[in-house]
């Protein structure tokens, strides 16, 4: 557990002392928010209506690529193959790699989302649920996209491929952390149940993604 | 089957593409698969004589 | 399953069997389309347009069965390690997205008639399929991408059972997402019973479907043995060298 820990804060530190971790994913995040506007049109009704889906799919984006990062330094100067010999079970060691991840990247991608919303006219009582919605939507978003980052490692060009692979299987956490996201007292009120079932998604994706994770990088590594 | 439907335009595009479209893949799969049974004959064949 | 893990003893059947599966596929089609062109009748509310049912309901239960094939073929790869395993999953694949671009194609054919559109994104089957066609490309892919194919195979399980995983949970949130955004009527593709006259031949397309495939992977995972087999001899070669 120690080991585990130990783990999380030196990839922590690395992605604070290189830099290129939240910076770059939050910069990419407000590109794709100015984008949006020009592309459909300063309608301050129609930004307002798809405020929460812009910032949502800003969201995936921004951790979708963020994410190939995940194991790939580790990958090309060979620590991953001697953490393949720790005593701790490699499945571990995937699953604290891509919670670092989730910690350096996306949860504050999470939290600075709703605020940026004033961008796309979100409706201020809806950044709230959103905050909460995104926080526990992007523990799946960074776990599924560790995933593709896996399975990718070995490739020097695996960035599209690692889209094709992981963007359809964010469509539920698009779907649920969308309804999660309303404003209170919109009808039909479906934020809770929205909220649970994404927390379901988050929890089944810790239990898939370690496993899938360690079994695509040991192919890698062997 | 009534030809005079005012959808009849449909209702062929979707046999023949449907068709087309299965005609397609069992042909690429049957001359992908004499190609290679072929090629890995001959392979065969020659290392055989040069091993004798 | 162990007997056939050898792959002399499954050419050895699979070339006993494959005259009988086409010759079976292709009674089953006449028959299947004698059904659906002749013999069934026009319904009564869209009139000769359903008659695309019968290419576009067996193209989609060919793109669901054919996506567990090769989940099962590759779980089968995980937990036995048969050779074969992995060759019939990469061979089901590209089948299998053919019968999905089928199913989204013949449904669109079907929607712009019946909803005026060619896309209804109320329908939550149609936009499941593209979902189901896109993880098809991403298997896909990941054979083309990866060179080795020892390593291709071992990456390929994870993507096929991942996507396996997550095909309910996106079948189930899609689903949900449609019921909250239900226009008023949406015309459904199926009513709640369907008459014996139409009943039948769907499904003797659905198994002439099912016998196509089954004679498609048999040649392909042929094809596949005899790619493999012409690998290992032009690497000896470069050893021999």
């Amino acid at each position: 557990m120690t080991l585990i820990l130990a783990l999380i804060r030196r990839d922590l530190s690395l992605s604070i002392r290189q830099g290129g971790g939240v910076g770059t994913a939050l910069g990419f995040f407000l590109t794709v928010m100015v984008l949006l506007p020009i592309g459909l049109g300063p309608d301050q009704a129609l930004l307002g209506k798809i405020a929460p889906g812009a910032l949502w799919i800003s969201l995936l984006l921004s951790v979708l690529l963020s994410a190939d990062r995940i194991y790939q330094q580790d990958y090309d100067d060979g620590s991953l193959d001697i953490m393949t010999m720790s005593p701790v079970p490699f499945e571990l060691v995937a699953l604290a790699k891509a919670v670092a991840h989730w910690l350096s990247t996306s949860l504050p991608l999470a939290i600075a989302a709703p605020v940026l919303g004033f961008l796309v006219n979100l409706d201020p009582r809806a950044i709230w649920p959103l905050a909460l919605a995104m926080m526990v939507g992007s523990i799946a978003l960074s776990l599924l996209a560790s995933i593709g980052a896996a399975v990718t490692v070995g490739l020097r060009r695996g960035g599209l491929l690692v889209s094709l692979l992981v963007l359809p299987l964010y469509v539920p956490v698009l779907i649920f952390g969308l309804s999660a996201s309303q404003a209170p007292g919109s009808s039909p009120d479906i934020a809770t149940p929205s909220l649970l079932i994404l927390l379901a998604l988050a929890l089944v994706s810790v239990v898939l993604s370690p496993l899938a994770s360690a079994a695509a990088l040991r192919s890698y590594l062997k | 089957m009534d030809f005079s439907d005012k959808h009849i335009e449909f209702i062929l595009a979707s046999y023949a593409l449907s068709f087309l479209l299965i005609c397609g893949l069992t042909i690429y799969v049957i001359v992908r698969d004499r190609r290679l049974r072929a090629e890995a004959e001959r392979l065969d064949k020659l290392r055989r004589k040069e091993n004798t | 399953m162990q007997y056939l893990a050898n792959p002399t003893r499954f050419l050895k059947l699979a070339n006993a069997v494959l005259p009988f599966v086409w010759a079976i596929a292709v009674a089953l089609l006449i028959l299947g389309l004698y059904g659906a062109l002749a013999t069934a009748p026009a319904d009564y509310q869209q009139g000769e347009t359903v008659r695309i049912m019968y290419v576009h309901v067996p193209a989609a239960w060919m793109a669901l069965f054919v996506y567990v094939v090769m989940a099962l073929a590759s779980a089968v790869a995980i937990i036995f390690r048969h050779p074969l395993a992995d060759a019939a999953a990469k061979t089901a694949a590209p089948i299998g997205a053919v019968f999905c671009f089928l199913s989204l194609a013949t449904g669109s054919l079907w929607g712009q008639p019946m909803w005026g559109t060619w896309w209804q994104w109320g329908d939550a089957r149609l936009t499941s399929m593209f979902v189901l066609l896109l993880l098809y490309i991403g298997y896909i892919a990941i054979w083309a991408a990866i060179d080795e194919p020892h390593r291709a195979a071992m990456i390929a399980r994870v993507v096929a059972l991942v996507g396996v995983i997550n095909i309910p949970i996106i079948k189930f949130s899609v689903d949900w997402w449609n019921t909250l955004h239900q226009p008023a009527s949406v015309f459904r593709m199926d009513g709640p019973s369907i008459a014996p006259s139409m009943l039948w031949p769907l499904l003797v397309m659905g198994l002439a479907y099912s016998f196509l495939f089954l004679a498609l992977h048999l040649t392909s995972i042929r094809a596949e043995i005899a790619a493999r087999k012409i690998r290992q001899i032009q690497i000896a070669e470069i050893g021999e060298r």
